[in-house]
C-alpha cells in the first residue's frame, strides 16, 4: 500500500458531538412582554410619545429617537397579514407535502413572525386579518409558542 | 474598572431567580453533531491502532519518522516513504496533572495527560495520550511508559484503543531503547 490510498479498513471518520446548551433570558422589556402573554393572554407594544409609535413586541427606548419609553400598551391578539413565505422543508431537512405557513403580522407598527393554521396554503393572502390562537392559560410558559399560530378571522 | 463606579447597569440574577420562576427564559440545546474525516494517514494509523499497532510514517530522504504518520514530509514537503510499525512503548516528554475534567469538574484523583516519545519514532516525536497505574508524585520526564491497549474485541479503530500508558521497570542502556 502507498501512502496516498486510503486503507480500505480505515475508518472513514470519527463522530462525535458539542455538547452546547444555552439558556436565554428576554430581557428587561421581553420580561414584561411574555409575562403578558402567560399572565393574561395579551400582546404588549409599547408607545413611544414623541414618535407616536407603537412597537411590537415592545420595546424599552424608542430606535428612533432614542428616548426611553415606559408607556406600554395592549395592541391586542389580531393584524394583517404583511408578507408570508412557504416551507417545504421540516427543521431536520426532510420535504414536506404541505407546506408550513410562516408570516409576518403586523401589530401596532411592528408585528410577530409566527405560523399561519387553519388555512390551505393557496388561500394566504397579503392583507389577510388573522387572530392569534393562544394555548391555555396552564399550559402557557412564557414563550412566543404560547401562541401556537395565527389564523384567519372568518366572518 | 475604576473605583467610582458604584452602581453597576445590569439586572444581576441568580440561579434561585430561575428556579422559583422568577424568570422567565428559554432553554436550548444546539445540535453539534459532527464527522470528522481522517483522511488517507491518520485513517491507516487508526486502522493499526484496530489491530493493537502504533504506526509511523517514515520518509527515507530526511530518514525522519514520525507519529502520527502523515503523507507529506514537514522538512522536505515529498510524500512520505512508507508507514513503519513502532513500538507500544516509549518515554514521557512532558506531562500534566488535571484536576479538572474536560467539562470542568473538580477531581480529587488528578487525570494525567502526557506527551510520549514512542520507541522507534525519531527523538522528540510522540503521541499525547493519558498516564494511568502511576503515582501522580512519581511521574516524571524521561519515565519508561507503555501502553495498555483494550482487548483486541472492543478496539475500534480510535486513540482510545489504547486505554493509556503505565509506567514500566527496565534496565539502563536496555537495548529495546530505539
Amino acid at each position: 500500500m502507498t501512502l496516498l490510498e486510503r486503507d480500505p479498513n480505515a475508518p472513514k471518520s470519527m463522530l462525535g458531538d458539542l455538547p452546547v446548551v444555552s439558556r436565554y433570558t428576554f430581557g428587561l422589556a421581553g420580561e414584561r412582554f411574555f409575562r403578558a402573554i402567560k399572565d393574561s393572554g395579551r400582546i404588549m407594544g409599547s408607545r413611544c410619545p414623541d414618535c407616536d409609535r407603537i412597537y411590537v413586541p415592545a420595546t424599552i427606548f424608542c430606535e428612533r429617537c432614542l428616548g426611553e419609553i415606559d408607556e406600554w400598551v395592549d395592541v391586542g391578539t389580531s393584524g394583517v397579514v404583511q408578507t408570508f413565505t412557504l416551507l417545504y422543508e421540516n427543521y431536520d431537512g426532510t420535504y414536506r407535502e404541505t407546506p408550513e405557513v410562516i408570516a409576518f403580522v403586523q401589530l401596532g407598527d411592528g408585528g410577530l413572525i409566527h405560523r399561519l393554521d387553519e388555512i390551505a396554503h393557496e388561500e394566504v393572502t397579503i392583507g389577510m386579518k388573522v387572530e392569534a390562537v393562544l394555548k391555555s392559560e396552564e399550559e402557557r410558559v412564557g414563550s412566543i409558542l404560547d401562541i401556537t399560530h395565527f389564523r384567519p378571522i372568518r366572518k | 474598572m475604576s473605583e467610582k463606579n458604584t452602581h453597576l447597569p445590569g439586572t444581576p440574577l441568580s440561579e434561585k431567580d430561575f428556579q422559583d420562576g422568577n424568570i422567565l427564559f428559554n432553554h436550548d440545546r444546539l445540535r453539534g453533531d459532527f464527522a470528522w474525516d481522517t483522511g488517507i494517514a491518520i485513517g491507516s494509523y487508526l486502522a493499526g491502532m484496530k489491530d493493537g499497532v502504533i504506526l509511523g510514517g517514515r520518509c527515507d530522504t530526511c530518514r525522519k519518522t514520525v507519529v502520527p504518520p502523515r503523507t507529506v514530509c514537514e522538512w522536505c514537503f515529498r510524500p512520505m516513504s512508507g508507514y513503519v510499525p513502532l513500538r507500544d512503548t516509549g518515554t514521557v516528554n512532558t506531562y500534566s496533572l488535571g484536576y479538572v475534567t474536560w467539562d470542568v469538574k473538580r477531581i480529587e484523583e488528578p487525570e494525567i495527560p502526557a506527551v510520549i516519545e514512542i520507541d522507534g519514532a525519531s527523538p522528540l516525536h510522540g503521541i499525547m495520550h493519558l498516564l494511568a497505574e502511576v503515582d501522580p508524585e512519581d511521574v516524571h520526564i524521561g519515565m519508561r511508559v507503555q501502553a495498555v491497549w483494550k482487548s483486541p474485541e472492543e478496539r475500534q479503530g480510535a486513540v482510545t484503543d489504547i486505554l493509556y500508558f503505565k509506567p514500566i521497570e527496565e534496565e539502563e542502556n536496555d537495548s529495546s531503547r530505539a
